[in-house]
């Protein structure tokens, strides 16, 4: 019983916390500038081509580890700057740039690296066993690394003086400009920093999944049912909505096929849409 | 007689796009006698992505909402004609009719969950893009999983020819002037109703729903109605479409489809109803001129236009042209 359950416990944390740090992004983005980012799936993307790259020029794992975040980073900051700034004021706007520029990015990830998926080394080969049941140790590597990530980011959010200004714009804008913050340092930094988390989230899965320039689109859509259940601009709200998504999407599949499994969740989050539309936990 | 004439002169006066979509009706029913069959297949497939145009711009064009799922309606109709067609043994006399009314009864019965879960929750706006977007995923990996039904990733071929009441439309001729008889009752059908008072409180939901619904109208009732009506005509294109082609593909239920509709929506002018088909017309007449250049290049041009839109042009290319 107890053999079962912990790979199955192990599955499901590997993947909640791939969506902790994936959807945090996203959340922040929506909760902050009401901006769905449809891009945001290929920052995931191009943190796992980071890591490909990295690894074609003899780094490994670790160096893309620190060097795919801050490609996100400037690359988000860059984004945010040329075309997301001017889209605030209209989310319709928005979601069409955002899509637009998912679709190019796609292309040139494609055209640039080809169809075929691409391999990457993990840092940790062979698995441990915990009390009878044995498991990869990159991934329990991950599922540390990635919720060490998440606390720094929550303690950020909570604690630093950027998280401060941070939650103070998400819930009032305008109170916050008169107070003297600049709404576009904020905003500017804010959806960088979501960037950059992406691009991490996309290192960590390169070695667990193939490598192709469609591979962020799974986690965008999961990251919107994460931010529609969890509810946008809450970091509580993230957590709660990747542990339900996560745990869910793991443990359907061991009794229905996969493609039911996933319309359920779909249901559940639209059937959740009707009776909290905010989300389980609102900013 | 002259005050007739006089009325119907100044109507038109003050509606240019009826005498557009009257231009535009003319155009393609003469269009037949100048082409071959083989073209004249592709412009029928033509009209019938026209047709799937016009059933968004129907919900989005007229709500303001905008649906990112459209292309879900569109396969669960080519679906439900390919699936009814193929696993069930239908008297063949009457297994088109039983097609149609399976795929469009099974797309309205979506949107009509769905639509009941967000619009009454009080969903709008960019939240109902990314849910109707979220739909579109799921449906094509339910497309492409569920391959003991649906063929998977290849798809199902051999989809009965239209039959209906004893009628043939395997003939490329009958076929093109059915999807027009389709597609211009569909034109003058909305025009009409857009124009009268259910359009007219449309336009007032778009504006201001709180203002509407302080005025007695159930607001979330009607847009309902309206994306359930918007999402079985797009089911209507999707099994005609089946039909006569013969076959389905998980790319006719898939992101990019219901991301091209929008496109050929917006290229139009979202909101105008003829231009849905004229904008369907134009950008297919492009793709495939640029799709010929390179696989990639269709997808970044669509890109491109996108971003060029919401920049440039952020009340459509026809606002500018009208202005």
């Amino acid at each position: 019983m107890l053999t079962d359950f912990i790979p199955f416990a192990l599955n499901a944390m590997t993947l909640i916390s791939i969506l902790l740090i994936v959807s945090m992004g996203m959340a922040i983005i929506f909760g902050l500038m009401n901006v769905i980012n449809l891009a945001h799936g290929e920052f995931i993307t191009i943190g796992a081509f980071v890591f490909v790259l990295v690894q074609s020029f003899g780094g490994n794992f670790w160096i893309a580890l620190v060097v795919a975040p801050f490609v996100g980073y400037v690359f988000g900051l860059c984004l945010e700057k040329a075309l997301i700034s001017r889209v605030y004021s209209n989310p319709l706007h928005a979601i069409l740039v955002t899509w637009g520029l998912s679709l190019i990015l796609q292309q040139l990830i494609l055209l640039t690296f080809g169809a075929a998926p691409q391999s990457v080394r993990r840092p940790f080969e062979g698995s441990i066993e915990i009390a009878g049941a044995t498991y990869p140790i990159y991934r329990i590597f991950l599922i540390c690394f990635a919720q060490a990530i998440f606390a720094i980011t929550a303690l950020i959010f909570k604690k630093s003086r950027f998280g401060l200004e941070l939650r103070a714009s998400i819930q009032s804008p305008e109170m916050t400009s008169v107070m003297g913050v600049d709404p576009d340092k904020i905003n500017a930094r804010a959806f960088a920093s979501g960037a950059a988390l992406a691009a991490l989230a996309g290192v960590l899965l390169a070695p667990l999944t193939a490598v192709t320039a469609f591979m962020g689109i799974n986690y965008l859509a999961r990251s919107f049912f994460v931010v529609l259940v969890g509810g946008a601009g809450s970091i509580s709200g993230v957590a709660a909505g990747s542990g339900l998504i996560g745990t869910l999407e793991t443990a359907l599949p061991y009794q229905i096929p996969n493609t039911v499994a996933q319309a359920l969740v779909l249901i559940l989050a639209i059937v959740m849409l009707r009776f909290r539309p905010k989300g389980l936990v609102p900013a | 007689m002259t005050d007739f004439t006089q009325t119907l002169r100044r109507r038109i006066a003050r509606r240019p796009a009826t005498l557009v979509a009257i231009a535009v009706s003319l155009v393609l029913l003469v269009l037949p006698a100048f082409v071959n069959a083989y073209a004249l297949s592709s412009y029928r497939d033509v009209i019938l992505f026209a047709i799937f145009a016009l059933s968004l711009d129907v919900f989005w064009g007229k709500t303001g909402i905008l649906s990112f799922g459209h292309a879900t309606f569109f396969g669960l109709g080519a679906y439900g004609m390919a699936v009814t067609g193929i696993h069930f043994e239908i008297d063949p006399s009457i297994v088109s009719l039983v097609g149609l009314l399976a795929g469009v009864g099974l797309a309205a019965l979506v949107a009509l969950l769905v639509g009941y879960f967000i619009l009454f929750g009080g969903v709008r706006g960019a939240y109902f893009t990314i849910v109707t977007l979220a739909l579109t995923l799921t449906a094509n990996h339910i497309a492409v999983g569920w391959s003991s039904v649906t063929g998977g990733d290849s798809g199902l071929i051999g989809v009965p020819p239209l039959v209906i009441f004893g009628l043939s439309f395997v003939d490329p001729f009958r076929s093109y002037y059915l999807c027009l008889a389709v597609l211009l009752a569909f034109l003058f059908g909305s025009i009409a109703i857009m124009n009268g008072r259910f359009g007219l409180i449309l336009t007032a939901i778009q504006d201001d729903e709180t203002k509407a619904q302080t005025l007695g109208y159930r607001t979330s009732l009607l847009l309902l109605v309206t994306f359930v009506a918007s999402a079985s005509m797009a089911a209507l294109a999707g099994a005609l479409y089946a039909a006569m082609n013969g076959f389905v593909a998980p790319d006719m239920i898939a992101l990019l489809l219901s991301t091209e509709v929008i496109i050929w929506v917006a290229v139009g002018g979202s909101g105008t109803l003829i231009g849905a088909i004229i904008g369907t017309f134009v950008v297919w007449w492009l793709q495939q001129e640029i799709s010929s250049f390179n696989a990639s290049a269709w997808p970044i041009a669509i890109g491109s236009f996108f971003i060029a839109l919401v920049l440039f042009f952020p009340r459509g290319p026809v606002a500018l042209v009208s202005e």
